[in-house]
């Protein structure tokens, strides 16, 4: 099934497009990141599909429609900073969502314990600190195991150790199959949850597909030799390279499926008739990729 | 209705500004008016405590005290339940949650109406229990001489909260909104109603101002003034209580709309 369809979704604030003609889809079961850097439009988007923020123009439909208006009871989302009455414990908090949400019986118990809230559960929230703030805003988007869960920067302002709690929970979410929407500035969080992935820039979408497709993982080795054109042609044609481009800094950077020995790849050019004055093997990190992607446009 | 009345309660019954205006109100309303039992002689023409506790006259006083109370407290409440919705984020989370902006907006106009509807019950217990203990022949025409008070009462405190509820979604902050909701009723329509309107034209229309038609419904009991007004100008000083009446109908009206078609149009 379809669970969100975007359709030249567009917010403009005064002369500034903060999305510009946005479609995508996410189907159920997806694992979907949205990733961008700070200021591409994340946060509007999801606004607009949670109708918090009014779009000028473009459409979006929930789960094909089924629920209507009131789609978003089915939908557990976590926007920004998590949103709480203070004076109100962590059961109390939970108990009005529930409440929204029209949830029979919620277990509040359980999903407290899934995020290491229990112990304090009938603390105030406005004693909580920003992880336990964070970790509360999860749990409350789970309240009635919603179709669809939503995380807008769910570690923004986290220690390492919250870092690394969040993503392990979410992974644990992603892993039961449940539908998750994720928008993130950080390339590595998005590649450890997210099957599928959408980037944006400027609030256009930039590329979309699975995260193997969009995020290369291949094999990356520079090369240089005394007759660059005649090298770069030679490995052009060569089945194991996937891609030979020739870098600023006048060396050809060869992309490849698999992990191959430096020797393996000297070897490859010798038998071409290429004596190789250079070889590195490079393993791109993956943060430059994103860097690169969004920086091409 | 009784979903999101559900829902305002779970919201507000810890809140502490709710607690404090509450048990406030709740004291100072037979509170105040049993001072009166300090002062035995009084300057003519009251002459006598006795007619603060009697019946009928005692829905007059005890509604003139309960007029600055629910000014005071409700009028507050409003703007604060809405206010803080707003600094705390939590109707933008309310919104994501499920809860559509109309709902949103009805949770909170069902709230001022059943909190001004407790605040007229209250104003009538407190009224028949002071006016049956102290009103040494009871004749039930003298009872209810004066009870078109308590559904007055209600729509008085009601107006307030109309008008609280109105600037609290303007205005959005709770300090800005709560020196606005003072300024206007205390000084800026005295200040259009004498200092301007009364200058351009000496016409009771000066009277169909929101809050002094809020004030009219459950007005000051005596005033010396209000003979000498209506000698020098030709009309009373204060509107007929069926005139507040509609007028308080209308701009509650007026406000209310303003302010959901504020919560329907903006981005929060």
């Amino acid at each position: 099934m379809n669970v969100l369809r975007i359709n030249g979704l567009t917010k403009k604030y005064g002369r500034i497009k903060a999305v510009d003609e946005l479609s995508l889809e996410v189907e159920q079961g997806m694992a979907y990141g949205i990733l961008g850097p700070n200021g591409s439009g994340k946060t509007t988007t999801l606004g607009m599909v949670l109708d918090i923020t009014h779009p000028d123009s473009g459409s979006f439909e929930w789960f094909e429609g089924q629920y209507g208006r009131d789609a978003r009871r089915h939908v557990g989302a976590l926007l920004e900073t998590p949103n709480f009455y203070p004076y109100l414990n962590a059961i109390d908090n939970l108990g009005i969502v529930a409440h929204i949400k029209q949830v029979k019986a919620p277990r509040f118990d359980e999903l407290l314990k899934l995020v290491n809230l229990y112990e304090r559960r009938t603390s105030k929230f406005r004693t909580y600190s920003l992880g336990m703030k964070q970790r509360l805003a999860i749990a409350s988007a789970m309240v009635g195991d919603p179709e669809v869960l939503i995380f807008d920067e769910p570690t923004n302002g986290l220690d390492p150790q919250g870092i690394a709690e969040i993503r392990n929970t979410l992974q644990r979410i992603a892993e039961t199959g449940k539908t998750i929407i994720m928008a993130s500035h950080i390339l590595d969080e998005v590649e450890k949850v997210c099957s599928h992935v959408a980037i944006i820039k400027n609030g256009h979408l930039l590329a979309s597909g699975t995260v193997g497709a969009i995020i290369s993982d291949d094999f990356l080795v520079e090369v240089a030799a005394e007759d660059m054109p005649g090298l770069q042609a030679a490995f052009k044609t060569d089945s194991r390279i996937k891609k030979a481009e020739l870098q600023e800094e006048g060396v050809l950077l060869l992309h490849l499926e698999n992990e191959t020995p430096a020797a393996a790849i000297n070897e490859w050019a010798f038998s071409k008739g290429h004596t190789l004055s250079h070889l590195r093997i490079v393993k791109k990190s993956l943060e430059a990729e994103f860097l690169e992607i969004t920086a091409n446009q | 209705m009784l979903y999101l009345l559900r829902l305002e309660w779970k919201k507000i019954r810890k809140l502490t500004s709710f607690r404090l205006f509450s048990i406030c109100y709740l004291i100072l309303l037979p509170a105040i008016l049993l001072t009166g039992l300090r002062f035995d002689e009084l300057p003519p023409p009251i002459n006598t405590n006795e007619v603060f506790f009697m019946f009928p006259t005692v829905w007059q006083y005890l509604g003139y005290i309960g007029n600055w109370l629910c000014f005071f407290f409700f009028g507050f409440l409003s703007i604060v339940v809405v206010t803080t919705e707003h600094s705390y984020r939590t109707m933008r989370q309310n919104i994501i949650t499920g809860l559509s902006r109309q709902q949103y907006f009805l949770s909170k106009f069902y709230l001022i109406v059943v909190v001004s509807l407790l605040a007229a019950l209250y104003y009538a217990l407190c009224g028949f229990t002071i006016g049956y203990l102290n009103t040494e022949a009871i004749y039930w025409h003298k009872v209810w001489q004066n009870a078109d008070y308590i559904p007055r009462y209600f729509l008085m405190c009601l107006g307030y909260m109309s008008f609280g509820l109105f600037l609290g979604f303007m205005i959005r902050r709770t300090g800005i909104a709560l020196f606005l909701y003072l300024a206007y009723i205390m000084f800026i329509e005295l200040i259009l109603r004498w200092g301007v309107h009364l200058q351009i034209v000496e016409h009771r229309s000066m009277h169909f101002y929101p809050m002094n038609a809020v004030e009219d419904l459950v007005a000051l009991p005596f005033l010396e003034m209000a003979d000498e007004f209506t000698s020098k100008y030709g009309f009373s000083i204060y509107l007929q209580p069926w005139e507040a009446s509609i007028t308080v109908l209308v701009y509650s009206a007026l406000f209310l709309y303003l302010a959901y078609w504020r919560v329907t149009r903006s981005d929060l």
